[in-house]
């Protein structure tokens, strides 16, 4: 329910800039900081010592050889224990690292924590105040910016709908224990174990789609989709860089599915080049467009090529897909490529504006590719313009997860003691995780809806 | 004329929150005068004669533990006494008991009157007298002049009281008590936000014309609880039932066709109502479909009979109240001793007060009770104290005191009204506290006597009784810790046969009471060694259970701990704080927070906000200041882990 930052909690976060290559830092601060930096590392390091140390994760696999620095306070950075992981691996690789943090009990870092923290333990002087003062506040506007692109509309009518389900519950427990003179049994009443499963079980298909993205250490799947001859094999060759796919100027070319494996700046993408959707007699087609649709029903962002030059160029994002509703997945993030913008004489662009993202480019001539690769890098929280560590999606992952820990807690209070007051506890807990990608509901509001369910009060 | 005497702090109004204040500024040593409409009336019950009830005993037992005085009138008034949630776990119960109008209102007397230091005067205040924005005293109606720097008002429902019986509106602070309203046109001149709420009452019932023998009876709770940790059943006078009876289709069909006659629902009142009190004709309204509603017949007091009928609140016109009650199987031939009526007053937005419960506007001057925007006995008297106690405190020069959000529903109740304000009358419920595992009604006790005795509140045979409980609660604790039942021993095969699997390793005392198959007893019969004050061994057991919950919340409270209290100095000027949105800046303007934690918590203010706010105030006090931890003094933690 509060707001307010705490200073004994321990934070994390990639101290080193974006982008690939060159030796990444992870920063712990607070009194877990040796704690966790011994968990991920096993070795209890001196102070200010680089220790040569390999970082693992939760089952012990290796993740990578680096070096561990501890630095006791108040004589360091923050004037807090602040512990640095030195590692040797790209983005991807730090993202993983700093999971297990979190993982361990640290926290993100909000922007510029770090050095607020060092300010108010008199680390950094007077004059760094305004520049960190212009960070908390720029980066919040781009953090919030950076969510509403990164996910789908698809994806907050899920979480809309999950908190809908959580509100309903605690209407039921809270009316329970503040109103135990009504005739209504709200306990029994509201099949709370149900209820608790089916939340359970949403949470988790949530996850389940939400969880795709996060595993960048294994890539993201890139699907591209469209009509036919739209152009999306000669935009699986601009982006491998060769000419892995056949191109022709008849419709229907690419029949089967095709893969190939990228990197750009160290994020690894799985693209997968498909046939164009139509309805179509041919048999082979057929089975192409069905192996189409599946890969796009797991893809963890679609690419949806569209050939401006067949089109009325001031037909908005918004019709232009609507027109795949039936193909594509709904939580899946959704980039329309308007392809061949020599022809349809337009420049390269991109507009981020809108719903979902466009950009115009040319797949034959290359105009635009930069801009498609920049895009996807920031789709998957990697440019430089998103300072935030994770991805809006991987933020929200965690709090689902913290979501789930407390309905798991809550379902089993309720199997062994069903006390009422407990599972209120966890279920407040859940939604309050559920808080940073839904914004936070007030006991009053919850009031409100009790009242407005139950006839209540003498 | 001036009074000759002087007076330290005034009360206005002799209700709930009166009656507190006055008691508290008194016990402080603070020379007090309490000036109210009739000495008759002190202590009145204006609703229903019951006191306590979730959320709101938890606020009598805080009350009680700092020395006040609701709980001991309820012990000596109280016709029946229940445990609300007593299926439920410790946090969420509540006690209620119905209470004597007549031996409430003698109770609370006898202990004003007993009060040295304390001066009660019957005359109505008409007027402040103001002097350099700051309040000197008050003029009564037949222009008196009472002098003292410090008056605290507590006029309840009076202020500007209108009251509604179907379209018929008649001037009142409540049935049968003239209005405030000579004061209440003086107190709209002062700087400060007025605006109506509304709350109503039901018809009472004469017992002798209903037939209580064909109605549901309810008993109260054996063993008997007590409201007071001083109380004991003894002091209860005769026990009484209650009744429950329910209205039918027939009842709401008389409703909906007076509705046309309602003050409600032609649009005569304006003031919001309480959305969890509503009245009949509101229930049936908005939850058409509901066939039939509760009524709790509760009786007036053991002198009387006068019933009270739970649940039909109405300002419907008399002749459709008539009607509807008698359409009620045994209300067939009700005769009603006095009508229900709809009351609208004036009150002041509550986020106009410091948490001290003194006005921004007017130096010296206190509110509390319901001229905050609260409904309720409890809440009100919970005021009263606070008020009381911080005019005394400012009278002693020394720095205002309230609870914080984790140590009592006082401070919940506080800090929600003047943060959030409120649009109905704001009632007490636990899930509005998120600490209500660590805020119990068994241990407010413990959370608030030691502090009750540093102001001057707690006398010595309260403070004697509680710190022997203490001590044996710490004692028995560390007991536990230190005693094991060794698997195979007689111990461990007679607490088999209540586990689920038998003990397979050696546990202390202490781990075994955590589980839930087991109680405090059972762990003490394993020797003759347990405590036998049920007081303290209650807290024991509930300490144990609830230890891995509470251990939680103690975190919670602890991370936020240092700059919750930060004090946002009253000067602050918030255009100078970089980087602010323009919304969030202009919130913080409007309400001048007091702390960093309460900023927190107005809605809007985001935590980037409040990063911003401490960089800011990190600035201003420049490298003089070390650390910039909260000035207020960290107060003792509740003694609750059991590790
Ligand atoms: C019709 C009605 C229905 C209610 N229904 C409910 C309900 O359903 N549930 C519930 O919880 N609460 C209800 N209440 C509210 C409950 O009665 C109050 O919340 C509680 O009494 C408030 O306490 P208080 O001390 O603030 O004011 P009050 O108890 O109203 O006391 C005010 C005192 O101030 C005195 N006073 C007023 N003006 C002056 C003056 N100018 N000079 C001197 N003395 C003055 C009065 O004589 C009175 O003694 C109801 C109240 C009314 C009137
Ligand atoms: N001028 C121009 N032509 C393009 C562009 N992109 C693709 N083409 C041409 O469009 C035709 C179709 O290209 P493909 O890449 O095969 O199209 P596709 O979407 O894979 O087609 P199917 O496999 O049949 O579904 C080819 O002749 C390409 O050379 C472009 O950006 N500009
Ligand atoms: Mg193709």
């Amino acid at each position: 329910m509060s707001l307010l930052v705490g200073d004994s909690d321990t934070i994390t976060a990639i101290a080193t800039g974006p982008g690939a290559g060159g030796v990444g830092i992870i920063r712990l601060s607070g009194p877990k900081a040796f704690s966790v930096a011994q968990a991920v590392t096993g070795v209890t390091a001196k102070a200010r010592q680089a220790h040569y140390v390999q970082i693992h994760d939760r089952h012990g696999d290796v993740l990578d050889q680096g070096l561990l620095l501890q630095f006791p306070g108040p004589h360091s950075f923050t004037g807090e224990d602040v512990a640095e992981l030195h590692c040797h691996g790209g983005p991807v690789l730090l993202r993983t690292v700093l999971r297990e943090c979190i993982h361990l009990g640290a926290r993100q870092a909000a922007p510029g924590e770090f050095s607020q923290r060092a300010f108010l333990n008199n680390k950094i002087d007077l004059v760094q105040a305004e520049a960190i003062a212009d960070l908390i506040s720029s980066s919040t506007e781009a953090a919030a910016r950076s969510a509403s692109r990164s996910l789908s509309g698809a994806f907050s009518t899920q979480v809309d709908a999950l908190l809908e389900q959580l509100i309903r519950l605690r209407v039921f427990i809270e009316a329970a224990i503040d109103f135990p003179e009504e005739e209504i049994d709200f306990i029994a009443e509201s099949d709370v174990l149900e209820r608790l499963e089916s939340i359970e079980a949403s949470i988790d298909s949530l996850l389940a789609g939400a969880r795709r993205g996060r595993t960048l250490r294994d890539g993201l799947k890139l699907v591209i989709a469209g009509a036919p001859n739209a152009g999306k094999s000669s935009l699986l060759n601009q982006l491998a860089e060769q000419d892995s796919a056949i191109v022709t100027d008849i419709p229907g070319t690419t029949r089967d599915v095709l893969r190939e494996y990228v990197q750009i700046d160290g994020l690894p993408l799985h693209i997968v080049d498909t046939a164009g959707l139509r309805d179509s007699a041919d048999a082979i087609e057929q089975e192409g467009i069905r192996r189409a649709r599946t890969e796009m029903q797991s893809a963890d962002h679609i690419l949806l090529v569209i050939d401006s030059s067949q089109i009325n160029n001031t037909k908005d994002s918004t019709t232009l897909i609507a027109a795949y509703k039936g193909d594509l997945p709904p939580a899946v993030p959704i980039t329309l490529i308007r392809n061949k913008c020599d022809l349809s004489e337009t420049p390269a662009f991109i507009d981020r504006d809108k719903d979902v993202t466009e950009i115009s480019l040319s797949a034959r001539s290359g105009d635009g590719i930069a801009l498609l690769r920049q895009h996807l890098l920031s789709a998957a929280g990697m440019s430089d313009s998103d300072s935030s560590d994770f991805s809006a999606r991987e933020r929200h992952v965690l709090a689902l997860e913290d979501c789930a820990h407390h309905l798991r807690q809550g379902l089993f209070q309720l199997k062994q003691h069903g006390a009422a007051e407990l599972i209120a506890e966890d279920l407040r807990y859940a939604q309050d995780s559920l808080g940073s990608i839904t914004g936070s509901f007030s006991s009053d509001e919850l009031l409100g809806e009790i009242f407005s369910s139950f006839c209540i009060g003498k | 004329m001036d009074h000759p005497t002087h007076f330290d702090v005034i009360v206005i109004g002799g209700g709930h929150a009166g009656t507190e204040a006055a008691l508290a500024a008194a016990r402080m040593g603070c020379a007090t005068l309490l000036l109210t409409h009739s000495v008759d009336t002190l202590g009145q019950m204006s609703c229903n004669p019951a006191i306590g009830g979730i959320g709101k005993s938890h606020l009598v037992r805080e009350i009680d533990a700092l020395g006040g005085a609701m709980a001991k009138a309820t012990d000596q008034a109280g016709i029946q006494f229940r445990v609300l949630n007593s299926r439920k776990g410790p946090a969420v119960r509540a006690t209620r008991a119905q209470a004597d109008r007549v031996l409430y209102r003698n109770a609370i007397r006898s202990i004003i009157e007993a009060q040295s230091g304390l001066q009660v005067f019957q005359q109505a205040v008409d007027d402040l007298i103001i002097e350099n924005g700051a309040v000197q005293g008050v003029v009564t109606q037949t222009g008196l002049r009472f002098r003292a720097p410090r008056v605290i008002l507590t006029t309840g429902t009076f202020l500007g009281g209108q009251m509604h019986i179907g379209l018929t509106k008649s001037a009142g602070g409540r049935a049968g008590d003239p209005p405030s309203n000579t004061l209440a046109a003086r107190l709209r001149e002062l700087p400060l936000r007025v605006e109506r709420l509304k709350t109503g009452t039901p018809p009472r019932l004469d017992a002798r014309s209903i037939d209580l023998a064909s109605l549901e009876t309810q008993w109260g709770d054996e063993p008997r609880p007590v409201m007071s940790f001083l109380g004991d059943p003894d002091q209860h006078p005769d026990q009484r039932c209650c009744w429950v009876a329910y209205t039918n289709q027939h009842t709401h069909d008389i409703i909906r066709e007076g509705l046309d006659r309602s003050p409600l629902y032609t649009g005569v009142i304006e003031g919001e109502g309480p959305r969890y009190c509503p009245s009949i004709e509101d229930k049936i309204q908005r939850f058409a479909d509901k066939t039939s509603h509760q009524v709790f017949v509760e009786p007036e007091g053991l002198t009387t009979n006068e019933l009270y009928p739970n649940g039909i609140s109405t300002s419907l016109p008399f002749d459709v109240q008539m009607a509807l009650v008698r359409s009620i199987q045994g209300f067939e031939n009700a005769h009603i001793t006095r009508p229900g009526y709809a009351i609208e007053y004036d009150f002041f937005d509550p986020r106009d007060l410091r948490s001290s419960l003194e006005t921004r506007a007017i130096g010296g001057l206190y509110f509390a009770g319901q001229i905050n925007g609260t409904t309720g006995y409890e809440e009100a008297a919970a005021q009263g104290l606070l008020a009381g106690i911080n005019a005394a405190l400012a009278i002693r020069e020394e720095a205002p005191w309230c609870p914080r959000r984790d140590e009592a529903y006082l401070g919940v109740l506080v800090d929600d009204l003047i943060t959030l304000g409120t649009k109905e009358p704001y009632r007490m419920f636990t899930s509005r506290a998120e600490h209500r595992l660590l805020l119990r009604e068994d241990n407010a006790d413990l959370r608030l006597t030691e502090q009750g005795r540093k102001l001057g509140l707690v006398d010595d045979e309260r403070w004697a009784q509680f710190s022997e409980k203490r001590e044996l609660i710490e004692q028995e604790q560390k007991r536990l810790l230190r005693s094991f039942v060794h698997p195979g021993s007689p111990a461990a095969n007679s607490l088999n046969a209540k586990l689920s699997k038998p003990l397979s390793r050696e546990y202390s005392y202490a781990e075994l009471l955590k589980r839930p198959e087991l109680e405090y007893a059972d762990i003490s019969a394993l020797d003759s060694l347990g405590i036998s004050n049920p007081q303290a061994a209650l807290q024991v057991s509930i300490q144990a259970k609830y230890a891995g919950y509470i251990d939680r919340q103690q975190d919670e409270i602890d991370r936020v701990r240092r700059y919750e209290g930060l004090t946002l100095p009253s000067d602050m000027d918030y255009l100078q704080v970089s980087g602010l949105s323009n919304e969030v800046r202009d919130k913080l303007i409007a309400q001048q927070p007091e702390t960093l934690g309460r900023a927190s918590r107005i809605p809007g203010v985001t935590p980037a906000a409040i990063s911003l706010l401490l960089v800011h105030m990190k600035r201003r006090q420049g490298k003089s200041a070390k650390t910039l931890d909260s000035q207020v003094p960290e107060a003792p933690k509740v003694q609750q882990q059991i590790h």
